[in-house]
């Protein structure tokens, strides 16, 4: 299910200058896609500012989200891959901008799963982390 | 063993309280109507009297019924209680607030079961279509077996009432009424009990004497000044800041209705009831006082404008016995349960609600002790983890996802569900959340164990939970 979603949606960067600079870069193609407003990326960002880096769910990877009702027109995921890290709040480094736009539905809780069971696989994790091709990428969601 | 009865029947009342407490502000908006635009009442109003009747005997159990199915299982819960209340109600056909307040939560808990029986096996694209229709073939379904069920028991309950009351005038022990009175009227039986009973026994005892006492049997507004006094002098939060309001409408009001939640909400204050109400008895019986006809509403001004020349000072005495004896034992009782802190608990989650995050919480309960240790803090066995997020989308579900399948795989079949920070369930056990968020978190939950942790997936700390469910369910 992942993969569905995910399709098209992965972009490589070789670095951006700051992290709301990643969160804002990772979420530019569900905005082309009408699956996010702008809202709801100021609302990441705010999110992060606030509450800090949680986000960052594994080490090199953030899963950037908001609330629904911030944005959210249709449930999406895009994936930005960066070459060079770039910092997050808390000193965490980052190289993988995930952003999640979730529609509250019974298959979101699937969707989190499967994504889940990606971030626990160390392998996986590794192999989206260290990859700079677009298909190593969308294999790793398969 | 003790401790642990103790320690539910504080959950118990908690629950109690959490239920009401939400709802004390419908019960004033109709306590003011009543006391004021009823044809006894202080600016009758004919338009505005056609309120009471819907208010108390829907809305009021309606919302109640709401609150306690949303404690047992949010939203969803608090609309299969609502549903299936409506059963008891129409049924009824008296005001059921006692009825409501089982009926609600219970509605609640069958609808959660059921979701948790199907939880898997729904294929998927139905899952809408399934929640709803389950909700509403399972509220159909209690909704008619409360409407069925309830009318039979109220009309046992009510022959029944009538009968011990006359049993026990015949006795001619009156104070012994108040054992039946009290618990009666706190169950909505009150008209019953008085128009039934008590007002035909006193209309042939007031042809005789021109005076009867048996008007004042359950309409003694003592008792209730006393109990809603200790409250406001006593009592705890959002309780002790309502009471003073319920005191208008109650003794001057006689909208007695006003007191029943404080009761409702704290049940073994009903003794203070029942001694404040005999004591009264007793006194309006040393004074052979009597009123000359059904006050009705039961306020102090109903009182004085119909007791009889010359039996002032035993009406007044009685109502003032009434009202310090209730108000010494409740007063008593809340002093007594101050240390226990589960209702104050639920109490001050409400209030915490709108607070605003003003007010740093301390955050003591955080679970770690000295050496960041998870262990030692919960003794509880855990049966519901509750994963929150601020979204309650994201990383929670990620979280709770990975840790239902590390429990299932150890063969552990435990609830662990995802939440929005603000609507962490009541009956979660543990807390499981970001560090950051914790604070937060703490205001919502108050003294529930939080488990804080730095990566949602895999923390040490949720290692050490896992190892901790996992030994409490060898």
């Amino acid at each position: 299910m992942i993969a569905k979603y995910l399709a098209g949606n992965i972009s490589i960067l070789d670095k951006t200058g700051s992290w709301d600079e990643s969160i804002v870069l990772a979420s530019q193609v569900l905005l082309d896609k009408k699956i996010i407003k702008e809202s709801y990326v100021q609302a990441m960002i705010d999110n992060v500012n606030k509450n800090g880096s949680y986000m960052v769910i594994v080490p090199q990877i953030a899963l950037a989200h908001a609330r629904e009702d911030k944005g959210v027109l249709k449930t999406g995921l895009s994936l930005l891959k960066l070459n060079r890290p770039v910092m997050f709040p808390e000193e965490k480094l980052v190289s993988v901008i995930m952003v999640l736009a979730a529609k509250e539905e019974k298959n979101h809780l699937e969707l989190m799963s499967e994504l889940a069971d990606i971030f626990i696989d160390d392998k996986k994790v590794k192999n989206i982390s260290l990859s700079s091709s677009i298909e190593i990428i969308q294999e790793q969601f398969r | 063993m003790a401790v642990d009865a103790r320690a539910r029947l504080q959950a118990f009342g908690g629950f109690l309280t959490a239920m009401v407490i939400p709802n004390m502000g419908a019960f004033i908006a109709w306590g003011f109507i009543t006391a004021l635009f009823i044809p006894t009442g202080w600016l009758p109003n004919e338009a505005f009297a056609k309120l009471v009747s819907p208010m108390v005997s829907l809305l009021l159990p309606l919302l109640l019924a709401y609150a306690g199915g949303k404690l047992i299982y949010s939203t969803r819960g608090g609309i299969a209680g609502t549903i299936g209340t409506i059963g008891l109600i129409v049924g009824a056909n008296i005001p059921m607030f006692l009825g409501a307040m089982v009926m609600g939560p219970l509605s609640a808990f069958v609808i959660k079961k059921f979701d948790r029986k199907i939880e898997n096996n729904i294929p998927s694209g139905f899952e809408m279509l399934v929640n709803n229709f389950s909700l509403g073939i399972i509220g159909f379904i209690l909704c008619l077996l409360a409407n069925a069920l309830i009318g039979p028991i109220i009309q046992e309950a009510n022959s029944f009432l009538s009968m011990s009351i006359k049993a026990l005038v015949n006795t001619g022990v009156l104070p012994i009424l108040a054992l039946v009175n009290e618990p009666a009227k706190v169950l909505f039986l009150n008209n019953v009990i008085d128009q039934g009973v008590y007002y035909p026994l006193g209309m042939q005892d007031a042809l005789n004497t021109g005076k009867s006492i048996y008007f004042m049997m359950a309409s003694n507004p003592g008792a209730g000044l006393g109990l809603l006094t200790a409250y406001s002098i006593f009592g705890k939060g959002n309780a002790k800041s309502t009471a003073p309001g319920a005191i208008i409408i109650h003794f001057l009001g006689g909208i007695h209705e006003m007191y029943f939640p404080f009761v409702l909400m704290k049940p073994i204050t009903i003794i203070a009831m029942i001694a404040g109400s005999a004591c009264g008895i007793f006194t309006f019986q040393l004074f052979d006082a009597g009123l000359v006809a059904g006050p009705s509403p039961g306020s102090i001004f109903a009182y004085l404008a119909l007791t009889p020349k010359g039996h002032f000072f035993g009406v007044i005495a009685g109502v003032f016995v009434a009202a310090l004896v209730s108000f010494i034992i409740t007063a008593f009782i809340l002093k007594m349960s101050k240390n226990g802190n589960d209702d104050e608990l639920s109490v001050s989650i409400l209030q915490s609600q709108s607070m605003k995050s003003e007010g740093k919480a301390v955050l003591s309960n955080i679970t770690e002790d000295n050496n960041g240790k998870v262990e030692n803090s919960i003794n509880k066995v855990i049966k519901f983890v509750a994963f929150a997020c601020d979204a309650g989308m994201g990383s929670s579900a990620m979280g709770a996802s990975v840790m239902k399948k590390k429990l299932s795989k150890a063969g552990i079949d435990i609830h662990v569900e995802h939440f929005a920070i603000e609507k962490i369930p009541m009956d979660a056990d543990v807390i499981v959340t970001h560090k950051n968020l914790a604070e937060r978190a703490k205001l919502v939950v108050q003294d529930k164990p939080i488990v804080a942790i730095e990566n949602y997936l895999a923390d040490p700390k949720l290692n050490e939970l896992i190892k901790k469910i996992k030994n409490q369910h060898k």
